[in-house]
């Protein structure tokens, strides 16, 4: 799922739980849902730094990205 | 390079001497002796001698030399020559351009247009014309370069290259965003700064390709393909830094633009200055101004998404706590004590309670919440979530923080039962 995703799904679920008439036991799996989208899109969000790369066609057809030179 | 006096000199005194007899040339040599070709009848040459001499002669003496007039007539033959005539007022003459060199123009010339072109003068054997071998036409004024981009803009706008439906939104955080310019470039130092500066966990990857001069074309287009077919990049800038519109007339090619077109995922495009708009422009997703136009556009603030997911968490966390907190306003209406027995009806809700409660305090500041919460489930090891799922007698068990408690299920209660009781 991408993080716009995550983050769109995780937009549902507050607003579904901050509607009152939800069952307890659709509430409590919706927040474990929205508690997994919340770790993946944090953990997505603290990725380390990315390098800037060349993307080149080796001469056998294969395509690959190689740090551009400093 | 010889002016037009000089040139009628030459063609005069020194050149048709030698292949076309005159009066006084007559007059000084016999004509039985046997003299040069074409002094005499018995020399007389052929007309193909006498206009490929001169075609000799013509070409010999003059440089290319750059005309201007009107174009009259013109014809494509369907090898791609362009036969034509330009004139003015009192005189016209033949012109040919090769399909070789035809083809390096942007498009053939309106009737009518004037034009200013480089010729080499030459003589049409076959009809004995003079003729001006065109090599390159400049449009007076624009009329060329606006022709050839409104007959590809209208070719490709009736295919519905650049309809508003075919624009895709941008993704919100890019894991890859892909940079079709030239790896020498300004065009390049500049979105790399600027999404470095926005998201530095956003990769750049970079394919190079040539962006102005022949060949830049081709270039654009198998770095763009090289970029499709590499699947990963989640947006693509085309761009390149300000220029002369013939430097930015690649971006205008109908294969760039069908290639851009074309792309998996969406295209900005920022190339040269706000006023220049290409077809490219036209037929990406978005069109930026400049490069670190398009940069900010691609790349989110990372600062703003970290705010945004720290407060959706924050929502998160306090629509849990105001469920949790009604349904235990709930279960002290109903006038329970959570110190009963496990198997009442409203202890599985209490658990339930508490099991959300308990998976706040993976959120913190609200560990407190988390306290004495615990699971029911059946010796299976199936959570029990309905009161259906267990029968009097059943063995039951309760996981809690630091261990389990084997129970029996004495008896069960509806809730609704008992809050209507």
């Amino acid at each position: 799922m991408s993080f716009e995703k995550k983050v769109q799904r995780l937009e549902e679920i507050v607003r579904a739980l901050e509607s009152r008439d939800l069952s307890l036991e659709k509430g409590l799996k919706l927040f474990e849902e929205g508690i997994t989208c919340l770790r993946d899109a944090s953990a997505e969000l603290s990725k380390a730094e990315a390098a800037v790369q060349v993307l080149r066609e080796r001469t056998d057809g294969i395509l690959e990205a190689t740090d551009l030179r400093a | 390079m010889p002016d037009g006096s000089e040139v009628l000199a030459l063609f005069d005194d020194e050149a048709v001497a030698a292949a076309q007899p005159r009066s006084e040339g007559r007059a000084r040599r016999p004509a039985q002796q046997l003299a040069e070709p074409g002094l005499s009848p018995e020399s007389a040459i052929s007309v193909a001698t006498l206009t490929l001499a001169t075609r000799d002669i013509i070409e010999g003496a003059v440089e290319p030399l750059w005309v201007r007039g009107e174009v009259v007539g013109l014809k494509e033959h369907r090898k791609g020559h362009w036969y034509f005539t330009l004139k003015d007022e009192n005189a016209q003459i033949r012109c040919v351009m090769w399909a070789t060199d035809a083809r390096r123009m942007l498009a053939a010339p309106d009737e009518g247009m004037t034009i200013t072109a480089l010729g080499k003068l030459t003589v049409y054997a076959g009809r004995g014309e003079l003729q001006l071998r065109i090599l390159r036409i400049e449009a007076s004024g624009d009329g060329l370069w606006r022709k050839a981009f409104e007959k590809v803009h209208k070719k490709l706008e009736a295919e519905g290259l650049f309809a508003i439906e075919r624009k895709r939104p941008l993704p919100m955080l890019p894991a890859c965003i892909a940079v079709v310019t030239s790896t020498d470039g300004a065009a390049l130092h500049d979105i790399v700064s600027v999404v470095r500066r926005r998201c530095p966990i956003t990769r750049i990857v970079v394919a190079h390709a040539a962006v102005q001069g022949d060949g830049a074309a081709g270039s654009l287009v198998a770095a763009l393909h090289r970029v499709a077919r590499w699947g990963q990049a989640d947006i693509v800038i085309l761009g390149r830094g300000g220029g002369s519109r013939e430097d930015l007339w690649a971006f205008n090619d109908e294969r760039v633009v069908r290639a851009a077109a074309g792309m998996p995922v969406p295209v900005i495009a920022a190339i040269g200055h706000e006023v220049d708009v290409t077809l490219c422009d036209l037929a990406a997703d978005v069109r930026a101004a400049t490069p670190s136009a398009a940069a900010e556009a691609a790349a989110p603030q990372l600062s703003e998404l970290l705010r945004h997911v720290k407060r959706l968490g924050n929502d998160l966390r306090d629509a849990a706590l105001a469920q949790v907190e009604s349904a235990r306003e709930r279960l002290a209406v109903a006038g329970v004590s959570v110190a009963r027995a496990a198997s009442h009806p409203l202890e599985r809700r209490r658990l339930l309670i508490e099991g959300m409660a308990g998976r706040l305090h993976a959120l913190s500041p609200l560990a407190t919440l988390g306290r004495g919460y615990s699971v029911l489930m059946r010796d299976d090891g199936t959570p029990v979530t309905t009161i259906d799922a267990v029968a009097p007698g059943d063995q039951v068990v309760a996981r809690l923080q630091d261990g389990m408690i084997h129970a029996r299920v004495e008896r069960k209660e509806s809730l609704d039962e008992e809050i209507s009781q």
